[in-house]
């Protein structure tokens, strides 16, 4: 498939779940009926999904406060501190690593599952990475970041090995932390390599928000199949570093920023992807998506700009068969320059 | 030997009288509030964090940066010249702000924070510290979309930055520290951060300037850092860091605040721990040269772990303020 559409992961929460998960936490709703309204808001946003005709969809993490407090809260050997600010407005219960962590069982399989089940279409498996589950925790157990870090490698690898069981066609593994500390991005890829070890799904990392140029072309050798970045929030400012060193993965192309209110046009968004045709190898797989997460948005924000990825590379799809014929596969393609 | 903060302090606690700042943000954010009903809370907010910081025990406080979104869109949004674009990471935090650019020519008409000092000064029993993050890293974490080089753009700043030291100091405020992690990244630049500070602090006599260098260690900064116009120098000196090291490589001629409790991490550093640590500070500079401080701002930490830091610091001082008299 050519330019096919996807999403990052999370997507907001319908204010009956946020109205939910508030009275959970003051104790005033079981865990059941929690679950039974995560499940409603999971089911509705594969629906939206399968609508607007997204090719590879995402749960929405409808059961996830965050990306690394949802994960530590389901190990062992984490506790969980109190609020901290992550940016603007935004708080996150901070885990602290106390003691030797342990997975129990599985943590995403069972959400995975009941996903799929709603769609023909392929759902991916999503998960935190090691190196930032590793830096956004609080660490008062292992003696180094190193130990800590690998050690989370393992727990993260039966994960996707349960994942890829349970038939999950893609296996994402965020590492928005990657870039925070160039001189550990030896670590974070010798630990994605332990998450990845064997796995035959295709497997792809998101990284975002980060000096990028500092770990570029380096970031090339994690090991993974594809790579997923933000890029319309940094404008684009990547592409000139993809000039010097061409990418060699397959790519997820941020093409909406998630951090303003403001819905982006199907031109401009046309207009991002033609630019992104013209810097990257002709063979390149190029996946259309937004920058990031969508939860902080409300969920018709959400909505229309999931919306205009789809429009938009559907456009791009058209215009390319317009000008060279029916668009078969991108490696047979020539491309906008 | 005082003691006091590194600068912001957390916006919100655990508790649910502990998050109005938070509500508040929302509803202005969905145009539900005015803005002087959220800057009432914000002021409501800073006068809790600087009675926080006071129960703790901490001899100079701060506003806590409350109404601060990150460390530079505040100073750079009152400054003419800058806009904002998207956001990038922090040093090596999980935190981001939103990159400053330099459209045109900076000017600043009015002070930035002087009214944030005298609102704190009005609310507080003890010294308020005015806290800004300084013209160097403002310049060199901004777009240049203007200048010619980084230099142009920073002379610039530090003008402007002089002349807010002017009206802080003339506000009554008797301590101005400026955070400059960026020079500790690009000590190439070293030439043109002395004339910088040169520039800010000229003149000045009032205020105790203080230089804040966190997020890494001095590295080969020292001992020259000790020539810039300052009177203080403040550094992370968490147990192992890196700058015990150097600072005991060469003799350190300044005031020191020391950044002693790790404000990065949760785990608790014991009472002992810390007196230990301030013995291996004797060894560098006399301890009346020096004041305790957390190593970086509190918001790195939930409030009630920045609490118990604070307390635990305070008590230190203390303690060793009584062995020293008996």
């Amino acid at each position: 498939m050519f330019l096919p559409t996807t999403s990052v992961g999370s997507l907001p929460k319908p204010d009956y779940l946020v109205e939910a998960r508030s009275k959970f936490s003051k104790k005033q709703t079981t865990r059941e009926e929690l679950a039974e309204l995560e499940k409603r808001a999971t089911k509705e946003w594969i629906e939206f999904q399968e609508e607007i005709g997204i090719d590879i969809l995402v749960d929405g993490e409808m059961y996830r406060g965050d990306m690394v407090t949802y994960f530590a809260e389901n190990l062992d050997g984490f506790a969980i501190s109190g609020l901290v600010r992550s940016y603007g407005n935004r708080y996150y219960k901070k885990p602290i690593a106390v003691h030797d962590i342990k997975r129990l069982r599985p943590i995403t399989v069972e959400w995975y599952q009941y996903a799929q089940s709603l769609t023909k279409k392929p759902v991916k498996g999503m998960l935190t990475g090691p190196y930032t589950i590793m830096d956004w925790s609080f660490n008062e157990h292992y003696e180094s970041r190193r130990d800590f870090c690998l050690k989370v490698a393992e727990i993260v690898h039966e994960e996707a090995v349960d994942l890829e069981k349970a038939g999950a066609a893609y296996i994402q593994i965020d590492e928005p932390a990657i870039s925070a500390r160039p001189e550990e991005l030896d670590l974070a890829i010798e630990a994605i390599g332990i998450a990845t070890q064997g796995i035959k799904a295709k497997t792809l990392t998101h990284i975002c928000y980060g000096n990028f140029s500092k770990i570029y072309p380096r970031m090339l050798s994690i090991p993974v199949d594809q790579i997923d970045l933000e890029l319309s929030n940094s404008h684009f400012e990547m592409f000139k570093l993809f000039s010097k060193y061409p990418f060699t993965k397959e790519i997820g192309l941020g093409v909406v920023d998630v951090h303003r209110h403001t819905i982006e046009t199907k031109e401009e968004v046309v207009t991002r992807i033609e630019k992104a045709l013209g810097v990257f190898p002709t063979a390149l797989k190029i996946y259309v998506d937004p920058d990031c997460g969508l939860k902080t948005r409300t969920v018709d924000e959400a909505k229309a700009k999931l919306r205009v990825c789809v429009e938009a590379a559907k456009e791009v799809r058209e215009i390319l068969s317009d000008r060279y014929g029916p668009a078969k596969s991108q490696s047979s393609e020539p491309t906008l320059s | 030997m005082k003691t006091t903060v590194a600068g912001s302090y957390p916006k919100i606690g655990d508790l649910t009288e502990e998050q109005k700042l938070r509500h508040a943000l929302h509803q202005f954010d969905r145009h539900e509030i005015s803005e002087e009903n959220l800057q009432a809370v914000q002021e409501e907010v800073t006068r809790e964090v600087i009675q926080e910081q006071i129960d703790s025990g901490i001899d100079l406080v701060t506003d806590g940066l409350i109404r601060w979104d990150d460390p530079l869109t505040y100073q750079a949004g009152k400054i003419l010249g800058f806009k904002t674009t998207g956001l990038t990471r922090y040093f090596d935090t999980n935190t981001f702000y939103r990159e400053p650019i330099v459209a045109t020519r900076l000017e600043s008409r009015k002070p930035l924070l002087a009214s944030d000092y005298q609102f704190a000064a009005s609310v507080s029993q003890k010294p308020v510290k005015a806290v800004m993050t300084g013209p160097y890293t403002l310049a060199k974490l901004s777009k240049n979309e203007f200048y010619r080089n980084l230099a142009q753009l920073a002379y610039d700043l530090a003008y402007i930055f002089h002349q807010e030291a002017i009206f802080l100091e003339e506000a009554g405020c008797s301590v101005i520290q400026f955070d400059e992690p960026a020079i500790l990244h690009h000590p190439q630049d070293w030439q043109l951060f002395l004339r910088v500070y040169e520039v800010v602090t000229t003149g000045l006599s009032k205020a105790e300037k203080v230089l804040f260098l966190n997020f890494g260690n001095l590295g080969e900064l020292y001992p020259k850092i000790c020539n810039i116009q300052v009177d203080t120098i403040g550094c992370e000196l968490t147990k192992d860091h890196p700058n015990w090291k150097i600072l005991k490589s060469a003799s350190f001629t300044k005031r020191l605040m020391a950044g002693l409790i790790d404000a990065r991490n949760t785990k608790m550093e014991t009472e002992e721990e810390i007196l230990e640590i301030v013995h291996h500070l004797s060894e560098i500079v006399p301890l009346e040269k020096v004041s305790l401080a957390p190593s970086h701002g509190l918001e790195f930490l939930p409030r009630s772990v920045a609490r118990k830091k604070l307390t635990l610091l305070a008590k230190v001082a203390k303690s060793y303020q009584e062995t020293k008299v008996s």
